[in-house]
């Protein structure tokens, strides 16, 4: 039950993460940080099998990072889902595959563009203006396929996210520790103050 | 020479990526022989391992595997308090009653034992072996932080092929402070104030959570890991023995006994009128 | 005493130098002319071809440039067939990221996967070095036109115009006269056929004589490049007045 949300707009992107971490019947952890930083533009959200999804993220970073020192580039929002893709495809055939599923939120540092890649345990790609996994992809497209549009501002991203997160509080039997949100613009990535406390029920 | 045309002819994309497994293997061999494991010349060595020591499904299993355990750790204003049971059970057959599961890595470093006892006691001890080897190469204690990590990737390099741990790595650093850390075989690696660990875990959080805060006195946080351990040693089968008292503080840790936990139940009954289900009437 | 020194690569003289090297850079100075230069708007690469024979096909092998993926080219100066084996490592390189990364790899990092190799064997033992330097043209959205040289040594460096080859200090210094930091695609090519008119050994020059690319952008912004066709040439050679006179015994 762990909730990966995705929304881009005019010039950023969200990427939202639940923030329990599971073990069988125990909630060890409530302040998890399902996202890692690969380089200044990039950021990627993971959810999975326990251990692969750190691993393969961390893995993914070191190499992003590697080669940004290498080449002197960062490599851009394309470049980096094609090549997590490629990693998790290679993977795939390999003796022990890594079991996760990604949501990559970037933007573009020279046109300033957004983008959001969904990519799943399968290494199937897609460039989405809005993506989730796992059951919030029951709750949330819906909610954003009515409400997105692809040049809405960020407050309006933030409103939609407020629907989903709503909704999900209301409906998934498991309570998901509330959600970690980060935001990605051409200055960065910056983690988002997202007050979450309020209780919601079904009407 | 054709071995170096070969090598200068290799794909870059596979000689230039720093590969996470076989570097971690690579880098593991060159710091021990202890990995260098024969591993039994079977597909599914998980399902292999299950079906030989799983005495659930099949109770004439050839290997026993020692189980069941509670253990708990938890940070606090005074440092961290780590406390465990002493029982090691293989099916429904206790096997021991005075198992040491806080593993002392260092002066001020302590690991907990939950899952395969074997794997527990064989990776803390490799891990307690890093650390002091990082302590040679680097003039400074590793922080927990980092041995946390070495464990991590250790368990992780043999996922799927059937280790069973959960520990936690509790220690004071001067970059760190107070660090306590969740390690188990999937992998998984959780920084946090408070973990229970082990088939009486359930137990024991709900003793530790009801009563826990960041500002408890030395006083209040050892008798709250006492009495939480207590709890689970009385409602879990697969826990009991001694109650194993540990407090890490900024000087290194503070062995508080290795107590029986029978003479400490009844005091708890007797003297504050907990666990009024059990009676000692006969009638 | 050199002797001792200069049958493998991998020794330096006492001097501090490494023969092997310099014998290869020897090799390519006496290999046709090429140059290339760097516009506003594009980026042109021209070479002399050493014409060995009359009955040698003339245009069914393009000799002295190559193109190595959508975004590049590049002109060769020295041994053929040691280029061969270095282009078809660039373009496998280049393949291998566009396949990881979906988008053509950064000019100067192909660059450099080239010249590691090439650098790889000024140092393993019991190798030659390989005879050829590159002069790369290229786009990328990083750094948009870019004009590189490397040589055998495995060195590369960023150019505005550069030449290798035969006679390249001459038409080194007549780039250096003549080339203005803010022409054109047009001026530069015009640019280059001058100077490769007077680093030639014939004044007259043709299409048989020389090969002619451009690395630009359309109207419509796309990047092309473009190895010229003999016919384009020869009106290049024409409208700068430097077209070889039609060849009396060819006329009917």
């Amino acid at each position: 039950m762990e909730v990966l949300l995705g929304i881009t707009g005019k010039d950023f992107t969200i990427i939202c993460a639940s923030k329990a971490a599971m073990r069988g019947a125990t909630i060890l952890k409530a302040s998890d940080d399902k996202t890692r930083n690969l380089n200044k533009h990039n950021l990627m959200a993971y959810s999975g099998e326990a251990g692969d999804t750190t691993q393969f993220a961390e893995y993914v970073q070191a190499n992003v990072q590697l080669y940004s020192m290498r080449s002197g580039t960062h490599l851009g929002p394309d470049a980096v889902a094609n090549f997590v893709r490629g990693e998790v495809a290679k993977a795939l055939r390999s003796r022990r595959p890594y079991n996760v599923n990604l949501l990559l939120g970037g933007v573009d540092p020279t046109t300033g563009k957004p983008s959001l890649y969904w990519c799943d345990y399968l290494a199937a790609l897609a460039k989405l203006p809005y993506a989730a996994h796992g059951y919030a992809q029951y709750y949330c497209l819906s909610i954003l396929d009515k409400h997105h549009h692809p040049d809405i501002e960020l407050d309006q991203g933030l409103k939609i996210l407020r629907m989903c997160t709503d909704e999900l509080k209301r409906r998934l039997p498991i309570d998901f520790k509330g959600v970690l949100v980060k935001i990605i613009t051409k200055d960065g990535i910056r983690e988002h103050d997202y007050v979450d406390d309020k209780q919601i029920l079904p009407a | 020479m054709d071995a170096l045309v070969s090598q200068l002819e290799t794909p870059r994309s596979q000689q230039e990526l720093y590969n996470s497994e076989e570097e971690q293997e690579q880098l593991a061999l060159s710091l021990s022989p202890s990995l260098k494991f024969a591993l039994p010349p079977i597909a599914q060595s998980q399902a292999w391992l299950r079906a030989m020591t799983d005495d659930y499904s099949n109770p004439n299993c050839p290997i026993k595997i020692a189980h069941g355990t509670t253990t708990l750790a938890f940070r606090f204003q005074g440092g961290i308090i780590v406390c465990t049971d002493s029982r090691a059970t293989a099916g429904n057959w206790i096997a021991s009653q005075t198992v040491k599961k806080v593993i002392e890595i260092n002066s001020s470093l302590l690991g907990t034992m939950a899952g395969g006892a074997a794997d527990c006691q064989y990776w803390l001890a490799y891990l307690g072996m890093q650390c002091r080897l990082h302590e040679l190469r680097s003039k400074r204690r590793i922080t927990v932080a980092a041995a946390s990590k070495i464990l991590a990737n250790l368990v992780y390099s043999y996922k799927g092929m059937g280790l069973s741990m959960g520990t936690m790595c509790a220690g004071v650093t001067p970059q760190e402070g107070p660090a306590l850390y969740y390690i188990d075989s999937d992998g998984t690696r959780l920084a946090g104030n408070l973990f229970c660990v082990g088939s009486g875990q359930t137990f024991a959080y709900g003793v530790l959570d009801a009563e826990y805060r960041y500002d408890l006195t030395d006083e209040e946080a050892l008798e709250l890991g006492r009495r939480s351990i207590l709890a689970a040693m009385h409602r879990d089968a697969y826990s009991g023995g001694f109650i194993n008292l540990y407090h890490v503080k900024e000087s290194g840790w503070v062995k508080h006994g290795f107590n029986d936990m029978n003479p400490i139940f009844w005091k708890t009954k007797l003297g504050k009128g907990e666990f009024s289900n059990v009676t000692a009437d006969l009638n | 005493m050199s002797r001792r020194y200069d049958s493998r690569t991998t020794i330096f003289s006492p001097e501090g130098r490494l023969y092997q090297v310099e014998y290869a850079l020897e090799a390519i100075s006496h290999a046709g002319t090429a140059l290339g230069i760097l516009a506003q708007d594009g980026i042109v690469l021209a070479a002399e071809r050493k014409v060995t024979s009359k009955l040698l096909e003339q245009d069914t092998s393009a000799e002295k440039l190559y193109i190595l993926n959508d975004n590049m080219i590049c002109a060769v100066a020295g041994m053929t067939a040691d280029a061969n084996i270095l282009i078809n490592y660039a373009r496998q390189a280049a393949q291998r990221y566009l396949l990881t990364y979906n988008e053509d790899i950064p000019c100067e990092q192909l660059v450099r996967r080239l010249c590691d190799l090439k650098q790889g064997y000024t140092q393993h033992g019991g190798l030659r070095p390989f005879g050829v330097s590159f002069i790369y043209a290229g786009y990328d959205p990083q750094r948009q036109f870019q004009l590189y040289q490397s040589n055998p040594s495995g060195n590369y460096g960023g150019w505005k115009a550069t030449s290798v080859g035969a006679n390249n200090a001459s038409a080194q210094s007549l780039l250096k006269q003549d080339y203005k930091e803010e022409c054109d695609l047009k001026e530069a090519c015009g640019l280059a056929v001058k100077v490769l008119s007077k680093t030639m050994d014939s004044t007259k020059l043709s299409s048989e004589k020389i090969e002619f690319a451009t690395v630009g952008r359309t109207p419509e912004g796309k990047i092309y490049h473009h190895l010229w066709g003999a016919d384009e040439i020869d009106a290049l050679l024409k409208e700068h007045g430097l077209a070889k006179p039609v060849d009396k015994d060819n006329e009917e």
